[in-house]
């Protein structure tokens, strides 16, 4: 498989697209099945704002000139999700996402400059609680697609085999400090302090038979709105979900940050002008619910139920790092 | 002198009374009419005014470089050679925040203020280039002045002297394996996301690709300690940096107006995590953490060093090429002698800034503790006297003066440069707490 999708017109009239799309289609519309059961209401995702999700690791925002304002795409509606916890205590949205990354990851095989994203968040909620919502929605709908459409993963040459392990066992759940020293085993050097890097997380995932969450992110390696555990200073109640099978990370997800004065130290922490989240601010001064969330690559879960090469398969549309296309 | 109503005061200040009881708020500042052309910082007590304008003991004005009668070292070089050494021998090439330089030298940012404008900071950057030492820009070159990416017309007011051409005119001329760029972003800027846009532009790539970029983390400068940037627009440049920027304060009848930076808020907890942030998110880039000459300079550089970062930089009050109120540039912050007394000598990768032009007072800073000194308002000068030479003729000379000096002192590696070298000998002061740079 290339690196890069062929021509427009070629990646979209091949079988193995359709295939990848339908499936991804079982997946969208399991998880929302699967949500609404569970009595989360969804909602329709912001596109721009004045602020958005700052982020991590160096991914350019894209700029909006609104009525002479300066707005921004959302790369994620975290802020979003949080203010409308005050409508529903559980919401959740398929939500579109642009982030300008860095040149370099256009050979990641993981990362596109436009993706979705389904963004949930619960009021009440603690992280443990987001971590199994998220392992059972993932859990539904591999379940789903292995049920109902064996021929398009017989097309894609997938392996319904690859999810016994899924379907039947919990996931397990490591904390980042042992993911650290697990990688210093495997002769990889993996600063304590940061996200795992890409390497990392391929190798962690090549191991696995089954996903399994990292937890417990240093502080310094995510946005404001991780909370930081008062148990334990220094440390996020934070996670991630990595696939198995080298595919890397699906989810991310945190207990948040709700009390006005954290949110801002944690933004000044992370370099961000408080100026620039009034609007945001001027709602969690007069109190927003404490919650707990996460967001699903929607790309990524595709990649990997359909055992893809590159996440860039798993869109009709693709927009890889750096690279102009249709 | 008399005013309007034949008062006198003998004794007192008042012809400066009487120019705030005209002029207002524009009296804080230098003449308006030298904005954009006088470079600005340490006007109390110039040298040539009579008055030391360091410290008391402040070792970069009143100390001497004292060589030794007995120079084992330089028996040491004498045998390695197979003959007497000379100053040509003296080794400068320096790690500077994870850059390979030459010299102990870089050149400082300028800030926005009109004179690196016009294209004389690209001059600099072009003659920097060449040279190979590393160039920091300024932390809003972007917001004032744009971004200037190629095949866009415009995208600022002043897109011919945009962050990514300066960064271009500065490429262009690197020799292969030295230098290297650092890119300012304070507070405000994080709303420009300056990083972020140079991290993915691909122009940017060889620069990242050879590890010499950084980014530097301004927490403040030497000619304004406490304070955020500063300059003049005019209305209608206030009007577009409005929802950006508090601009307000007008100064003078002409209508320009004061944009003020804010200073950004910093405690330790937030200074290590910042640092360590910006190491999570641009592995691949050096992170340098330019400080104000505060009284804990010492305590906020271990804080940088411990959290990770590739190079401190102190900018002392000496320091500043840009806008600043006279009691700031008269009163504030720690000369820099100061700020190396109370670091102190040891291995961490320490820049200064402030009045650096000549080998003599480098030379001082380096054995106080420095690894390399910054020049600021001596590049913009020599780029003005010669934009194709000038900055390289000045380094020529600073260069042979340092030679001169380290190889004077029986030394032939400028990182030899020690407190021993000094005197009188700087005394002993409290050090900040035992620091080891966390393991990446």
């Amino acid at each position: 498989m290339s690196q890069l999708p062929p021509s427009p017109r070629k990646h979209l009239d091949s079988p193995r697209t359709r295939a990848v799309l339908r499936i991804q289609q079982q997946i969208v519309s399991a998880a929302r099945d699967h949500l609404r059961a569970l009595g989360f209401v969804e909602l329709l995702p912001p596109v721009i704002g004045p602020a958005t999700d700052p982020g991590g690791r160096g991914a350019k925002q894209v700029d909006v000139d609104y009525y002479g304002h300066r707005y921004k795409l959302m790369t994620s509606a975290i802020m979003y999700k949080q203010a409308a916890l005050l409508t529903f205590d559980k919401i959740f949205c398929v939500a579109p996402n642009v982030r300008l990354e860095p040149p370099e990851t256009c050979s990641t095989q993981r990362h596109l400059a436009e993706f979705h994203q389904f963004d949930v968040e619960i009021a009440g909620a603690g992280a443990q609680d987001a971590m199994g919502v998220a392992e059972d929605l993932v859990r539904a709908a591999v379940r789903t697609v292995t049920e109902q459409l064996p021929e398009d993963l017989d097309v894609l040459g997938r392996d319904p085999d690859a999810f016994t392990d899924l379907l039947a066992r919990p996931f397990d759940r490591l904390s980042h400090a042992t993911a650290v020293a697990d990688l210093a085993v495997l002769g990889h050097e993996q600063n304590p302090d940061a996200e795992i890097d890409w390497e990392g997380e391929a190798m962690l995932s090549r191991k696995a038979t089954r996903p399994f969450f990292v937890t417990g992110y240093p502080k310094g390696s995510r946005g404001f709105y991780d909370r930081e555990d008062p148990e334990v200073p220094g440390t996020l109640r934070n996670f991630d979900l990595l696939a198995a099978e080298g595919f890397g990370e699906l989810i991310s997800g945190a207990e948040r940050e709700f009390d006005h004065a954290r949110i801002v130290t944690r933004m000044r922490e992370t370099g961000e002008n408080p100026g620039k989240y009034q609007h945001f601010l001027e709602v969690a001064r007069e109190g927003i619910p404490a919650s707990a969330g996460f967001g699903i690559g929607i790309e990524r879960l595709t990649r990997y139920v359909c055992g893809l090469d590159a996440v860039w398969e798993a869109t009709a549309f693709p927009k890889i790092p750096g690279v102009v296309s249709l | 002198m008399t005013g309007a109503g034949g008062l006198s005061a003998p004794g007192f200040p008042e012809a400066a009374v009487r120019e705030r009881a005209r002029s207002g708020t524009a009296a804080a500042f230098p003449p308006l009419s030298g904005y954009g052309h006088a470079l600005l910082g340490a006007t109390p007590g110039a040298p040539e005014a009579g008055a030391p304008y360091g410290a008391p003991g402040d070792l970069l004005e009143t100390g001497r470089l004292v060589p030794p009668v007995f120079m084992p070292r330089r028996l040491e070089k004498l045998i390695e050679l197979g003959r007497e050494p000379q100053h040509s021998d003296v080794d400068l090439t320096t790690d500077i925040g994870g850059f390979h330089a030459p010299l102990p030298l870089y050149v400082s940012a300028f800030g926005s203020t009109r004179a690196a404008g016009d294209g004389l900071g690209t001059a600099v950057g072009r003659q920097a280039g060449r040279l190979g030492l590393p160039l920091v820009i300024g932390e809003n070159v972007l917001p004032v002045s744009g971004y200037g990416r190629p095949g866009t017309a415009s995208d600022g007011a002043g897109a011919a002297s945009g962050l990514l051409r300066r960064i271009r005119a500065y490429a262009d001329e690197l020799p292969d394996g030295a230098g290297g760029v650092a890119v300012q972003q304070s507070t405000e800027d994080a709303d420009a996301e300056v990083w972020n846009l140079l991290h993915s532009d691909p122009h940017v790539q060889p620069l990242l690709a050879s590890g010499r970029l950084a980014f530097e983390l301004k927490v403040g400068q030497g000619a304004k300690p406490g304070l955020g940037g500063m300059t003049l627009v005019d209305a209608a440049e206030a009007d577009r940096l409005a929802d950006r920027y508090r601009v307000r304060d007008t100064l003078g009848e002409k209508g320009d107006v004061l944009r003020c930076s804010a200073p950004g808020t910093v405690t330790e907890e937030i200074l290590r995590q910042q640092i360590r942030f910006m190491r999570s998110n641009y592995p691949r880039v050096r992170v340098w953490v330019k400080l104000f000459p505060g009284r804990d300079v010492d305590r906020a550089a271990a804080v940088a060093w411990q959290a990770g970062a590739d190079a401190v930089t102190v900018d002392g009050a000496e320091g500043g090429t840009g806008w600043a109120p006279h009691a700031f540039l008269d009163g504030v912050g720690l000369p820099l002698g100061e700020c190396l007394r109370r670091i102190g000598p040891g291995a961490h990768p320490l820049l200064v800034s402030g009045r650096m032009w000549e080998g003599g007072r480098v030379a001082r800073s380096l054995a106080l503790g420095a690894r390399a000194a910054g020049l600021g308002r001596a590049a913009l000068l020599a780029a003005d006297e010669d934009p194709d030479r000038g900055l390289i003729r000045l380094t020529a000379c600073l260069e042979l003066e340092l030679r001169l000096l380290v190889s004077a002192l029986g030394k032939y590696a400028v990182a030899e440069l020690a407190p021993e070298d000094l005197w009188p000998q700087p005394a002993a002061e409290r050090r900040p707490d035992p620091t080891t740079r966390e393991p990446s």
